[in-house]
């Protein structure tokens, strides 16, 4: 059966509160928080099963590489809001828009 | 159970946020209208004006007119009004060093084509007419809603004043008017005191566009 790697690496969304978010901010307004989630285990290629079998044979002393990851390789536009204060505040590259296996 | 006072103004800003082109459009003006470009300007006004414009163009009016227009209870002003106000970010896109005569600023208007042609369509669709129902002469709130819209963004831009009815007005006013103090006066009220406009304001707030002409009967 033919698949495209990474193709378990998805891009999904969630309603949240700015609030929620836990960056400090003091308002009422909203976002959708988009990110990257989902298996890259089909995309690995030999580099990442070469790091992987060097760690189980402790050839890397105690250096732990990191594999291929799902993550944003685009991200959202820009979120404005006013705080309860009445000051704005923009925040930029915090949401996912494009993801892929890296 | 607590009952909750809705605030229309938060309401209108959290959907625009939920909503891509609204979302995208509102942080375009409002980073350069908040950004400081030197220990003089608080931001770059022209590139703020540019982008407010941009965003009444693009966004529809559901989402920039539920912003702009939104409704709130009288008295309450920090929460619903004073987010109304703000939606425009006044500290850059209005307020100014000095406050300029009313006439002085229509002058200075006429000079670039964009204000001009706005600032007429406005005259036209935001005429206010006593004898009509709807107390405009062209009985289109739609039509007064997005002339007045399309003033925001040139140096006409007006915003709502802090008052407990609604009254808008440019960044002007008519002192030193001189001799021409009753037609700067004239002027001035087709903002602060046109029923006209409030009558549209208003209507779009509590969803009750009404847009029916009953003429006055013959005298």
């Amino acid at each position: 059966q033919w698949s495209t790697p990474g193709r378990g690496c998805l891009l999904r969304e969630i309603h949240l509160n700015v609030t929620d978010l836990g960056l400090g901010y003091r308002t009422k307004e909203e976002l959708i928080f988009r990110y990257c989630s989902g298996p890259c285990s089909d995309a690995e290629t030999n580099y990442d099963k070469i790091i992987n079998n060097l760690s189980n044979n402790r050839k890397l002393d105690k250096e732990k590489p990191s594999r291929t990851c799902c993550r944003p390789i685009a991200f959202d536009d820009d979120l404005s809001f006013l705080d309860d204060n009445l000051q704005y505040h923009t925040l930029k590259r915090h949401s996912a828009r494009k993801c892929a296996c890296v | 159970p607590a009952l909750t006072r809705e605030n229309n103004c938060l309401n209108a800003a959290k959907a625009c946020n939920l909503n891509d082109t609204c979302k995208k459009y509102r942080s375009a003006y409002i980073s350069p209208c908040t950004s400081r470009v030197s220990t003089a300007e608080v931001c770059n006004k022209r590139k703020c004006h540019k982008a407010l414009r941009q965003f009444f163009d693009k966004v529809p009016p559901k989402h920039s007119y539920a912003m702009l227009f939104c409704s709130c209870p009288a008295g309450d002003q920090a929460a619903c009004s004073e987010r109304r106000r703000q939606t425009i970010v006044p500290v850059c896109s209005y307020e100014d060093k000095e406050k300029p005569n009313c006439l002085a600023l229509q002058a200075s208007c006429k000079t670039n084509y964009i204000c001009r042609s706005r600032l007429a369509d406005f005259l036209t669709n935001c005429q206010p007419e006593p004898r009509s129902l709807s107390g405009c002469l062209k009985e289109s709130y739609a039509d007064c809603l997005l002339a007045y819209s399309g003033l925001i963004g040139t140096v006409m831009t007006p915003n709502y004043l802090r008052t407990s009815h609604i009254s808008v007005s440019p960044y002007c006013d008519c002192s030193n008017s001189g001799n021409s103090k009753e037609e700067c006066d004239r002027f001035s009220e087709l903002f602060t005191d046109n029923a006209c406009l409030r009558n549209a304001i208003q209507a779009f707030g509590n969803g009750t566009d009404v847009g029916v002409w009953q003429p006055m009967p013959p005298v």
